[in-house]
């Protein structure tokens, strides 16, 4: 019959309870410190990020070195020795690792496209060619809403990676027109008669002051470059409303928009018999 | 014409005509002011319309809340001085029914030209609404229907003579006040360097016995955003 000895049971149980002890303080320390990163975290980004994205990120960093100390110290105090899960880990680690490549791709690139921040939700974009109004950014995708109203989910990895043209990123912008008149036409006159248009419209900005002036004098028409700043919010409804109103004041101060013509002259005058 | 009236009510002046009518217990708002007309129901409310001028940042939409005045002829201001100047800004007439004591606007206008005006670059500036003023030394006449003075104290608290050629404000610190014949806010400009300088306004009508306009941009509001403006583009 085998008699334990209490003595070494005592022994046993009580480095068993010292190292259950000092792995929960461990991880006790390990969340004080983790709850110090974050709040470091918050103070230095809360400017940069905004508070939804930066609590998915200060989580995410938070768990991250929870994990991380559990794995490296309290482990091993436990008598588990992080090495004999490298086998397992690394096998398991390199299926994971091949099947969520993409994810984590595109959580890397939202992590950046939240810092970073060239795009913010109602923001007018293009983003490889996708043109429309932001509507979502997450962890993992953005979300499009594009002007015929459609829902496009863009994987941020695509985001990061591609060129962002943002509208709206500066509060104002500006846009041009080419508008050729009949040489016969006086210029002064046009371009005089369009300041004065452009002066008279509430968006069009008084500064950056607006260009008008002949750029070319084309195979058809004396062309005038007419550039004008409007708020960044506006210029669509400015760049839409200007041209047509040009052509009309044009129009009504008798001068034209050129037609394509050729003036043909003929080696042998031209002979038609008249009655 | 500014002040409260009860219904009916029919203003007529040089291109604008206002009315409130009642039809039962329905009010009918209408408005023409130059070629712009609007029409509103207004159902229940005890017939009290006021008119008065309100911050000139809400038309013809509401897309900042700064107002740039640049000055016909810049002017320089002595390092360590202070000094009171007059200036003209655009007037924009505020239409509130009243119920419960509390006014609820229902239509804004003007009668003068709108223009906007970018304040520093594109990447990091403002849009803010223009209007062109003389600089006035003593305080000038003006229709109150279309533009109010400004009484402004200068402080150049710099070392330096400092050339002033516009001012900006903040449309949440604005204080207007209104009398028979004129619109006025009082302000003050502290010039803190060469190129920055501070604007606020100051809550005292410049003549006895004017009363305060209804403000559209509400106290609430400027505890959020704050009341000061910080000119850093240029003076």
């Amino acid at each position: 019959m085998n008699v334990t000895d209490p003595t070494a049971v005592v022994s046993s149980i009580s480095a068993i309870g010292i190292k259950v002890l000092l792995s929960i303080a461990t991880i006790i320390i390990a969340v004080v410190i983790g709850k110090v990163i974050s709040i470091r975290l918050r103070r230095s980004l809360k400017e940069k990020i905004n508070k939804g994205h930066l609590d998915i990120i200060i989580k995410i960093v938070q768990y991250s070195f929870i994990i991380f100390v559990l794995l490296i110290f309290v482990l091993p105090i436990l008598g588990v020795q992080p090495s004999s899960l490298l086998v397992a880990g690394s096998i398991a680690g390199l299926v994971i690792g091949f099947a969520s490549q993409s994810i984590v791709s595109n959580l890397i690139s939202g992590l950046f496209l939240m810092i970073e921040r060239p795009i913010k939700v109602g923001d007018n974009v293009n983003i490889n060619g996708i043109l429309g109004i932001v509507e979502d950014i997450s962890i993992i995708s953005t979300i499009i809403r594009n002007y015929d109203g459609l829902y496009i989910r863009i994987p941020n990895e695509a985001v990061f990676t591609n060129t962002i043209t943002n509208y709206v990123a500066n509060v104002a912008r500006r846009f041009e027109y080419v508008v050729g008149i009949r040489y016969s036409d006086d210029a002064d006159k046009a371009i005089g008669i369009i300041k004065e248009l452009i002066e008279a419209h509430p968006f069009a900005l008084k500064s950056p002051v607006p260009q008008a002036f002949v750029d070319n004098l084309g195979d058809n028409s004396v062309n005038i470059i007419v550039r004008i700043w409007s708020p960044s919010t506006e210029w669509y409804g400015v760049k839409m409303e200007l041209l047509w109103e040009i052509k009309k004041i044009l129009g009504e101060n008798g001068i034209e928009i050129a037609f394509p013509q050729r003036v043909m002259w003929f080696a042998n005058e031209l002979k038609k018999e008249v009655d | 014409m500014f002040g409260s009236y009860n219904c009916p009510v029919s203003i007529e002046k040089e291109n604008l005509l206002i009315s409130l009518e009642t039809e039962g217990d329905v009010k009918y708002y209408r408005r023409e002011c130059l070629d712009n007309e609007v029409e509103k129901i207004v159902l229940n409310g005890n017939g009290n319309i006021l008119f008065n001028p309100v911050e000139p940042v809400n038309l013809p939409k509401e897309i900042t809340s700064y107002l740039l005045i640049e000055f016909e002829r810049s002017f320089m201001v002595e390092p360590g001085t202070t000094r009171k100047i007059y200036i003209k800004f655009p007037v924009e007439v505020g239409v509130f029914i009243s119920a419960k004591k509390k006014y609820e606007v229902i239509d804004v206008f003007t009668m003068v030209n709108q223009k906007f005006i970018l304040y520093g670059d594109p990447r990091s500036g403002i849009i803010c609404k223009y209007w062109l003023s003389d600089v006035y030394f003593s305080l000038p006449s003006a229709d109150p229907m279309l533009e109010g003075v400004i009484e402004l104290e200068i402080m150049n608290t710099t070392i330096h003579w400092a050339e002033l050629t516009r001012v900006v404000f903040n449309a949440y610190a604005m204080k207007i006040y209104y009398g028979d014949d004129i619109v006025s806010m009082k302000a003050k400009m502290k010039i803190m360097a060469g190129e920055i300088a501070e604007t606020d306004f100051v809550n005292s009508p410049i003549n006895k016995g004017m009363k305060k306009s209804v403000e559209l941009y509400t106290t609430r509001r400027v505890v959020a955003l704050g009341t000061k403006f910080l000119m850093e583009k240029g003076l």
